[in-house]
């Protein structure tokens, strides 16, 4: 006999294999927090507390800005330029420096706030009202591989899931036809999909990737979204046959949820591609806002793309999205050629992110959108290269930024030393950054944990304290 | 205000001091005890610093991590990392590393360092021999945590001996039908009957190759009378290659097998392919599983009978120990290699004994009886195994050259004789040059070209004589050495040192017998693989019946400790696992047993009243539906489109030895355009390939014995359009057209036969011809007749092996 009411299999069971979506799907929202509690989510889901945002933008700068030659003014680097560093460098090195060098920019004070930016960010400064300064960030590794994996995961020497993924896994998609997660032309170097997946998470919660930093934004697409055989029509008449076959098969065979849980991914998958294309397509955006993001220019329009991506992506109610710059050759990672090098980059991703957050401001998403800007460490304000023109990486103290989503405007947080080498004031470690971010989001960082070999794993290990300072 | 109580606690302190100094010599007699001018140093210098400073946060009232330093025991207890004080050991004290900031984890007071008179009075006093009052009470200081209660934790099963437990009474010949009929009996189960034989040689094929049976096979074993007929299934399975490498890919989940290192510097592991095709050999040749284990830990140093290939696949076995994910560019090489140590110790512990030992890394395990002790007594026998050729950034694993001494020398000496060639050569050219300054080579002397033509001659054919030596990933024994305890798992606090050696709680009566001379790697290995390791055995059992039934005895198959699951059936666990050491550790011997008993062979239809009591079918009332898992879809889809190749693999990886397979370009130029099987195809860590990304693949990165099956729309985007599919249903549908040329109902027989193992019902033959009738309706305003129809036909055969009955072993 064949019985397929849920009584006949547990709860667990059953919840554990209707987790088709991207998020969830046709289940409630009680549902839904039952069915991760069954996974071993906390008990309090869906979110701990009162969330100041709903869901995150995370601009990428891979390779490691200077926050001495951006947002981080250091006018005792000017006066002492060429000098010795007064104090010692740290005791793990990436590689020996030379002496202090002044930053190559012109810094000026901006808005109401008047918070300091270099001269390479001028779209970006006309937001510092709105802009949360992190001067104090730090992290443990000074290579890029292990910052990266630290910055996105936490951990720089264990398998750990995603902050994305984390996030997803503890408030969910709030589009059952998106995913929850994606990131756009992420980098398959340092890391490569550790820094989007969900470890032990469950496989749904693992970030989407859309294209890969080796391509044109223009194709940046989910894998397989397209068929290039079929037409709908054809794939519809293909969806009508199998689920013919596969009624019948779960009638006469026997009761195993996941059968079911595989028709409804088909459904779902069939649904995705017309919503993923609709998502990205940029023909319905005016004019205006396609200047604005720099599509027009060869040298924004790269990552103006990517941005406005994100945009619609926000609109859509992903919950994490990633947009990552990083060129083919060495993004920000300056350890020569300093000027030149961060001159194309700033200009490559200035514009568009001043776009980006005048757009979710004039939209009313910067309210509850969560910006982060950051590289995976800053650079040494001593001198490296054979012109001694570069600066090498710099995890003992670096800036990252962030907008919106309940973080105080015009502020500025934490701070370096006098030259920006070592984070001083409210140190922020990036397990902080973490704790910070989660709690941003309704999420207490010490109670989103998930049972994996035997024990509760957490985005923050052991670590993490919430900077309660920045909260607006 | 009363007189008597409340003075300032320097008044008090004076007047202890006072007091202490005025004597009281009969206890200073003691041995041990400290005297009175030992307390009275205390008590005016000690004692003040440690009030002021340390006992709001690790006092009476709070104890922040575990610590409190008003009591002498809580001192020599310390907290959750370790001794705070070791007496006349200042080096290994914490509360020393702690208030000189050595740590930057470790610095107190948070609010500011002591002054350095301060820190130094405590240097003194701990040089002392630490004396404090507490030792004045009777029967001394007892540290505050008593170290782990051996004969208590012994009592967990998990740690008791294998005991070969008595079948429970049954009729049934096969023991494990007996003990899995007593506990279903007892939860008042009926078990199901035997699934029908088209069911069981599907399941069978599927299980020991991880491909499905051809319509002959099924024909020969539903023709097949005899009451061994099944037996006869699983010994031809059994024989055939594709066995190992079914199985050996079972084993590379264990072992996190992959083709580059992953993690943060994404190198090329370009001779991993050598020991995944030693594990699918050691399979299909049934070595004995003690031996296998042996070989991976220590095969370099166990004796061999021959420099040929067998000695070669003793050291390959050893690649278990450096195919770990690493941090190749971590700037700390001895965090570098802590952390590769580290990764050894965690992969050995889960892979052979389900026990998580590198959880005691920074502090003793929260849960077994394992030490930081017992950490770095095993992280000792690593240390000093050589696993990198240096730590130097980007750092390469250690590697050995398959050849004898003379192949090494005559390959020495060839190059020798080339080098000295192509100076020969250099030399000529740059004479040359000199000589005729505006010349181009064609236009030299004919006797200079000659020569010129002659040297590059000699060198080539140099060169083609001493072509590269093979090379495996390989460990050998470094110089040896024990570890100290790293306190809190970094190395910059160390504590005492311990002697190399295996987890206390697990040694068979004495610690292992190391000499100075030697890693100890040989030991470890051989106590692995003995017969009374408890736990060897069982969890080895324990990952086949897993890898049979979908779910464990024990159903946490990489966690046999005190946070895994506890066995369903404990008894049944022992029984085969003495029975597998018994009969020599052959694993096939094993999967016969298993696969004969009624419990393999039951139907998986469902039952309302089993359901009701049992519906995660815990105790094996009928039999599990399995998913394919990603290789086996793959390779099946491979199969009946007629496009597999059974070659065996060597490596596909088209890059140079040390390089990345990926660097800031986020280039891949991995290649997957093979029709070999799964197994063959690299795994690159960080960036799995796509199909088994999606359908659930081993992480690569850490043991996975027990893989999660996920259900989610990346899948069906897959299954809809990606290129495997559709060129497995284009070619499966040519194929079908081949076979069966003029009939479209004998097509669609065949088909199901191909795909699915059975004949068709009428109604199904009738509605896909009715669909693809409307598909070649459809595609008729794409594409000309005869393609229409053949796609049509594809469309239909996608459909098949995107069905769940395809997907889906019942």
């Amino acid at each position: 006999m064949t019985d397929l009411s849920p009584s006949n299999m547990t709860r667990r069971c059953l919840l554990k294999n209707s987790a088709v979506g991207f998020g969830y799907l046709a289940l409630s929202a009680l549902l839904q927090a039952e069915a991760r509690q069954a996974m071993g989510a906390p008990a309090s889901e869906l979110a701990h507390f009162p969330a100041r945002a709903k869901r995150v933008i995370f601009l990428f700068m891979k390779g490691g800005p200077s926050h001495v030659d951006t947002f981080d003014y250091k006018p005792q680097l000017q006066k002492d330029d060429g000098k010795p560093l007064p104090f010692d460098k740290p005791r793990v090195q990436f590689a020996p420096t030379g002496n202090l060098l002044g930053s190559p920019w012109k810094f000026r004070q901006y808005g109401e706030s008047g918070m300091y930016v270099s001269e390479l960010f001028p779209h970006v400064a006309q937001h510092v009202d709105d802009m949360c300064f992190l001067h104090s960030v730090h992290g443990t590794n000074p290579s890029h591989g292990g910052a990266l994996l630290k910055l996105h995961t936490g951990s720089d020497n264990f398998i750990r899931p995603s902050m994305g993924a984390w996030v997803n896994y503890g408030l969910g998609s709030e589009n059952d036809n998106l995913p929850g997660f994606v990131t756009i032309c992420p980098t398959f170097a340092h890391g490569g999909a550790k820094n989007w997946g969900s470890a032990f998470l469950p496989a749904e919660y693992q970030g989407i990737p859309l294209g890969v930093a080796s391509q044109p934004s223009t194709a940046a697409n989910v894998k397989y979204i397209d068929n290039p055989r079929w037409t709908k029509d054809v794939q519809r008449m293909q969806l009508d046959l199998m689920n013919a076959m596969n009624r019948e098969h779960m009638a006469h065979a026997q009761s195993e949820p996941s059968l079911e849980a595989r028709i409804q991914s088909f459904e779902l998958a069939y649904r995705m591609q017309s919503k993923m294309p609709e998502a990205q397509d940029l023909s319905q955006e005016t004019a205006d806002t396609i200047e604005m993001y720099g599509l027009n220019d060869p040298v924004t329009q790269d990552f103006g793309r990517q941005c406005l991506l994100a945009r619609r992506f926000a609109e859509r109610g992903v919950r994490f999205i990633q947009v990552t710059h990083s060129d083919t050759k060495v993004q920000w990672d300056q350890h020569g050629d300093l000027k030149a090098g961060h001159t194309k980059n700033a200009a490559e991703v200035d514009r568009p992110i001043g776009a980006l957050l005048g757009d979710l401001k004039r939209r009313g998403l910067l309210e509850d959108t969560l910006v982060l800007w950051g590289g995976e460490f800053g650079r040494t304000p001593t001198c490296q290269g054979s012109g001694a023109n570069g600066r090498d990486h710099n995890p003992e103290g670096f800036t990252m930024w962030m907008a919106g989503g309940g973080v105080k405007p015009g502020y500025r947080h934490g701070a370096t030393d006098q030259y920006g080498y070592y984070a001083q004031e409210n140190k922020m470690h990036v397990h902080d950054l973490h704790a910070t971010l989660l709690h941003l989001l309704g999420l207490d960082h010490e109670r989103l944990t998930y049972r994996h070999a035997g024990r509760d794993f957490r985005l923050t290990d052991v670590h993490g304290l919430v900077h309660r300072e920045i909260l607006a | 205000m009363p007189t008597s109580t409340i003075l300032p606690a320097t008044t008090v302190l004076a007047a202890i001091l006072l007091l202490v100094a005025i004597g009281t010599p009969a206890l200073a007699a003691e041995p041990g005890a400290p005297s009175s001018q030992e307390l009275a140093f205390f008590e005016a210098k000690i004692r003040p610093l440690l009030v002021a400073h340390c006992i709001d946060c690790h006092g009476a009232e709070t104890q922040e991590s575990s610590l409190r330093v008003d009591t002498m025991s809580g001192m020599l207890g310390g907290g959750e990392s370790g001794a705070a004080v070791i007496p006349k050991d200042p080096k290994h004290s914490l509360l020393l590393a702690a208030v000189r900031y050595d740590n930057q984890h470790l610095k107190m007071p948070p609010d500011g360092k002591m002054s350095d008179g301060q820190i130094k009075l405590l240097q003194q006093w701990i040089e002392m021999g630490a004396p404090h009052p507490d030792q004045l009470a009777s029967g001394g200081i007892q540290p505050r945590r008593a170290p782990i209660d051996l004969s208590e934790a012994r009592k967990y099963w998990a740690f008791q001996p294998v005991q070969p437990p008595p079948v429970p009474p049954s009729d049934k010949k096969n023991p494990i039908d007996a003990f899995i009929g007593a506990a279903l009996e007892k939860q008042g189960l009926t078990p199901n009957g035997p699934a029908d034989r088209r069911t069981l040689i599907r399941r069978a094929t599927f299980d020991l190759t991880g491909l499905p049976p051809t319509p002959d096979e099924v024909n020969v074993f539903l023709a097949d009378d005899s009451p061994d007929a099944f037996a006869k299934v699983i010994d031809r399975l059994l024989a055939s290659k594709s066995y190992g490498e079914r199985w050996g890919r079972h084993w590379l989940d264990v072992v996190r097998y992959a083709d580059s290192n992953g993690l943060d510097e994404n190198q090329a592991f370009v001779d991993a392919w050598r020991y995944r095709n030693y594990v699918i050999d050691s399979l299909n040749e049934d070595k004995p599983f003690d031996q296998f284990v042996m070989e991976q830990v220590a095969g370099d140093l166990m004796a061999k009978e021959s420099d040929a290939q067998e000695g070669y696949d003793s050291t390959i076995a050893t690649g278990f120990l450096t195919l770990g994910p690493k941090v190749l560019a971590e700037k700390d090489i001895v965090k570098m290699e802590m952390d590769i140590i580290d990764e050894q110790i965690d992969t050995l512990g889960q892979a052979f004994l389900g026990l998580t030992i590198a959880c005691a890394r920074c502090h003793d395990h929260k849960f077994d009886p394992i030490s930081t002790a017992d950490y770095y007594a095993l992280a000792g026998i690593f240390k000093s195994t050589k696993s990198m050729q240096s730590f130097a950034t980007i750092a390469k694993y250690n590697e050995k050259v398959l050849a004898t001494d003379e192949e090494i020398q005559r390959k020495e000496k060839l190059d020798k004789a080339k080098a000295e060639k192509q100076v020969e050569l250099d030399k000529l050219l740059k004479e040359s040059t000199q000589k005729f300054p505006d010349a181009k080579e064609e236009a030299y002397p004919d006797e200079v070209r000659k020569q010129l033509a002659a040297l590059r001659q000699e060198i080539a054919a140099l060169a083609d004589q001493a072509p590269e030596l093979p090379t495996a990933m390989a460990v050998q024994d470094a110089t040896p050495e024990s570890l100290r305890i790293h306190v809190r798992g970094s190395h910059l606090i160390l504590g005492q040192k311990v002697p190399r050696g295996v987890p206390v709680i697990l040694q068979q009566s004495e610690p292992l017998n190391i000499s100075d001379g030697e890693s100890g790697r040989l030991q470890l290995a051989q106590w692995l693989a003995h017969a009374d390791n408890p736990l060897t055995a069982r969890v080895a059992v324990n990952r086949v019946w897993r890898w049979h039934f979908g779910t464990g005895l024990v159903p946490s198959t990489d966690n046999f400790g005190k946070l895994g699951v506890a066995p369903t059936h404990p008894q049944l666990l022992d029984w085969l696992a003495q029975r597998f050491v018994a009969e020599g550790w052959s694993l096939k011997s094993l999967h016969r047993q298993i696969m004969l008993s009624e419990t393999y062979q039951r139907s998986s239809l469902a039952s309302a009243d089993n359901g009701a009591i049992d519906p995660e079918n815990q105790w094996y009332w009928r039999g599990n539906v399995q998913r394919l898992s990603a290789e086996a879809l793959r390779d099946s889809l491979l199969q009946v489109s007629g496009q597999l190749d059974p070659t065996q693999g060597e490596s596909m990886l088209s890059i140079d030895k040390w390089k990345l397979v990926f660097d800031h370009t986020s280039k891949d130029d991995t290649n997957y355009d093979t029709q070999r099987r799964s197994i063959y195809l690299p795994v690159i860590r960080n960036n799995l390939y796509d199909e088994f990304a999606l359908f659930d693949f081993a992480t690569a990165d850490t043991t996975q014995g027990d893989r999660t099956t996920s259900t989610v729309a990346p899948q069906a985007l897959f299954t809809l359009n990606s290129p495997l599919f559709l060129d497995a249903a284009e070619n499966l549908a040519k194929r079908l057209h081949e076979q069966q040329p003029n009939d479209d109902r004998a097509r669609i027989e065949l088909l199901y036969q191909l795909t699915l193992s059975r004949s068709p019902q009428d109604h199904e033959v009738t509605r896909l011809l009715t669909t693809i009738d409307q598909l070649e309706l459809a595609l008729r305003e794409q594409t000309d007749h005869n393609q229409a129809k053949l796609q049509a036909w594809a469309a239909a055969c996608q459909c098949v092996l995107a069905s769940n009955e395809f997907m889906y072993v019942q």
